[in-house]
């Protein structure tokens, strides 16, 4: 089960824009992390990812584990978000 | 209809990119039902393009994702459906069309648009998968943020990467640009990039080959290219941007009986439609194709009319073949 999702995504990327659509039309609300209008926190992203990219969606669980997501992937995301 | 029985569609669309989002409102609006299977982004690469300038009723221009948002609202508002998700192989059996998706279903269909577009390629040298996404990129619009006040290299010389140059230089503070021979790119993109050069942000490398990218193991730290005099050359660097022409997704297709070009682009005749009656092309796929935001919109409304007509025939043969079986 699913507790929170958190997105790091900027402005000007597409494939966070198809993240976002999808965990929309599954009715799932999430946080938004703007990397444009909080850089503070591209450390945290890289952190978490160990990827210079976004998206990055952190899944977390009813159980506080976490899955990772990099960039646009359904094949993870779906499952992930199930 | 039971659940395991394939879905049955007019037509399928494959890709979400502006060629087919174009053809999908034309078609959707003649009541031809329409589906879009889109394994990536919708609006294709020129939703992860900043700003596009050379699109018609757009006087200042308009942001990649703004223009893919809504070629996507326009299609939907007469009745285009779109699944994410992915085809991976067409079978052509006759009257209908039988695609395999990614989730293991199968879809029937009477004719087919692939519009699949292109994908930057790589440049294949040490270091570039190792790095990727960890130093190495093709998406400026999505990976620039993380470079604020960093140097960077581009690889490339056509409109791509100087418009991606463009845009990494609200970032970077500054930006080598590897060109292999000349820039390639359009006046207007060199006109706006000069400003830069003049400042000194971006420096256009020229006859330089990339050989290898470099780092230690967790972040990439240098370029190694050689010159015309095949020495080597090496540029410090915190990330490398490559952006050098496009490879057409044409991969699914392998197994099937669609032509391809030699460089794996799809050949059709002047009806757009392909060696497999009833599966049209368009857009960046194509062999012939400008790669151009435009003309993949202008083939893609060629290609909803000749679908059509296609399926008017069809239906029509059918028809005929009805009242000669009639007692």
């Amino acid at each position: 089960m699913v507790k929170n999702i958190t997105i790091f995504t900027t402005n000007t990327c597409g494939y966070c824009q198809m993240v976002k659509t999808f965990l929309k039309a599954k009715g799932m609300g999430f946080e938004e992390v703007n990397l444009d209008h909080e850089p503070q926190r591209r450390a945290e992203a890289h952190r978490i990812s160990g990827a210079l990219t976004v998206p990055v969606t952190v899944v977390t669980k009813t159980d506080d584990s976490q899955e990772i997501i990099v960039g646009y992937n359904l094949a993870k995301l779906a499952p992930a978000v199930n | 209809m039971s659940d395991d029985q394939p879905k049955q569609y007019d037509l399928v669309i494959i890709g979400a990119g502006p060629a087919a989002l174009t053809a999908a409102i034309y078609t959707t609006r003649e009541d031809i039902n329409t589906v879009l299977y889109e394994r990536g982004v919708v609006g294709g690469l020129a939703a992860v393009t900043d700003v596009i300038d050379n699109y018609p009723g757009f006087s200042n221009g308009v942001k990649g994702l703004d223009l893919a948002e809504d070629l996507r609202k326009q299609a939907e508002r007469f009745g285009a459906k779109i699944e994410l998700g992915e085809i991976t192989a067409i079978k052509d059996e006759g009257e209908h069309k039988r695609l395999q998706t990614d989730s293991g279903t199968d879809i029937l269909t009477r004719a087919v648009l692939i519009a699949t577009g292109s994908d930057y390629n790589r440049t294949g040298i040490p270091g570039e998968e190792h790095y990727y996404a960890r130093g190495v990129h093709f998406c400026a619009t999505c990976d620039g943020a993380f470079y604020r006040d960093k140097r960077l290299v581009v690889i490339g010389a056509g409109n791509s990467a100087i418009q991606e140059t463009i845009f990494l230089t609200r970032y970077a503070s500054h930006i080598d640009i590897l060109v292999r021979s000349e820039v390639k790119a359009s006046e207007v993109l060199i006109k706006e990039l000069q400003p830069f050069i003049d400042s000194g942000k971006v420096s256009l490398q020229l006859g330089i080959t990339p050989k290898e990218i470099i780092g230690d193991g967790q972040v990439v730290n240098k370029v190694i290219g050689s010159n015309k005099d095949n020495q080597d050359v090496e540029f410090i660097t915190d990330g490398v941007f490559v952006f050098i022409g496009l490879k057409p997704n044409t991969a699914f297709l392998a197994k099937s009986n669609v032509k391809l070009n030699s460089v794996g682009f799809i050949v059709t005749d002047a009806n757009l439609e392909t060696s497999v009656p009833g599966v049209f092309a368009a857009g960046d796929v194509r062999s012939g194709a400008t790669m151009q935001i435009a003309s993949a919109s202008g083939e893609g409304a060629t290609a909803a009319l000749k679908i059509r007509e296609y399926l008017e025939g069809r239906l029509h043969q059918t028809e005929l073949q009805q009242l000669e079986v009639m007692p």
